[in-house]
């Protein structure tokens, strides 16, 4: 079997992006076989055909995987993994409801981007406000500048993370 | 009934009311998709991430309770308290269908 492995980076919020390039794939002949280490997907040769690919965040589920697996299973859809607090499902698009997804309500997606936050945002604000920011002001304080540019590249990073997590949130919210 | 409850739900979605009115009777996730996807001829098609985590929220909240598991289907039940919220929106829902067909 020919398979192929790929390098792609979602942040936290880009599922949606994921979702689609997981398709287009499986749309182009390359079957989604698994993503791991550090952003490596995983493809096998397969035959072309449209399949809808869905991400889902839920602790609670992953807690209670047969029951929770089992939901999706009877709603024909076909569970493939976990990956860093993510669930993968897919459903071949002629099986499915013209632009079927899991979710079928705003507000639902809204609490999935609520889980989201609560599961990986929130605990990077927390570290970054008891360590981060302390030790930028500290290498200020003692003018070692190196540090200063380290740590503020990190927190520039996770800062603009976090905006664009906030605007997907509140065009989710505004759009209810 | 506390302000949580309130707030979350009057008005609720049509996702979260028809959860309810389902669980009068004891019922699963995929119970609940299959009667209202019959119930409404198939306007209101229910989806798994959305009933998971509707469940999940409405036990916490107190508006259900687990009863029992059943080749790894678990069945929830109606509260007490899920049933005053439910009588509250069909009040609700009552009055906007009256309102609309009076001449105003």
């Amino acid at each position: 079997m020919e398979t192929k492995k790929t390098f792609k980076f979602f942040t936290i919020y880009e599922y949606e992006k994921e979702q689609n390039y997981l398709r287009e794939m499986h749309r182009s002949g390359w079957k989604f076989v698994k993503v791991s280490g550090f952003g490596i997907y995983h493809f096998e040769k397969c035959i072309p055909e449209d399949v809808i690919y869905q991400l889902d965040y839920n602790q609670d589920g992953i807690e209670h995987k047969d029951e929770y697996v089992k939901l999706f299973h009877d709603c024909g859809w076909e569970y493939l993994q976990d990956y860093v607090g993510y669930s993968y499902f897919r459903k071949p698009a002629s099986q499915a409801d013209e632009t079927e997804e899991i979710f079928c309500d705003d507000d639902s997606k809204l609490q999935m981007l609520e889980r989201v936050f609560r599961g990986r945002i929130l605990p990077v604000i927390i570290l970054l406000s008891c360590i981060f920011i302390p030790e930028l002001i500290a290498s200020i304080i003692h003018k070692t500048y190196m540090i200063t540019i380290m740590f503020g590249a990190v927190i520039c990073l996770y800062a603009t993370i976090f905006i664009m997590f906030a605007l997907q949130y509140w065009k989710l919210k505004g759009k209810k | 009934m506390n302000q949580h409850v309130k707030k979350v739900y009057v008005p609720m979605t049509e996702t979260a009311f028809y959860i309810l009115l389902c669980l009068k009777k004891p019922n699963h996730g995929y119970g609940i998709v299959q009667t209202v996807d019959k119930i409404t001829d198939g306007a209101v098609r229910l989806t798994p991430g959305t009933m998971y985590g509707s469940l999940s929220k409405m036990e916490k909240d107190g508006l259900i309770r687990f009863i029992r598991e059943e080749d790894k289907r678990k069945i929830y039940q109606i509260t007490d308290l899920g049933s005053e919220v439910l009588q509250i929106e069909l009040k609700r829902i009552e009055r906007l269908y009256r309102n609309a067909r009076e001449e105003i």
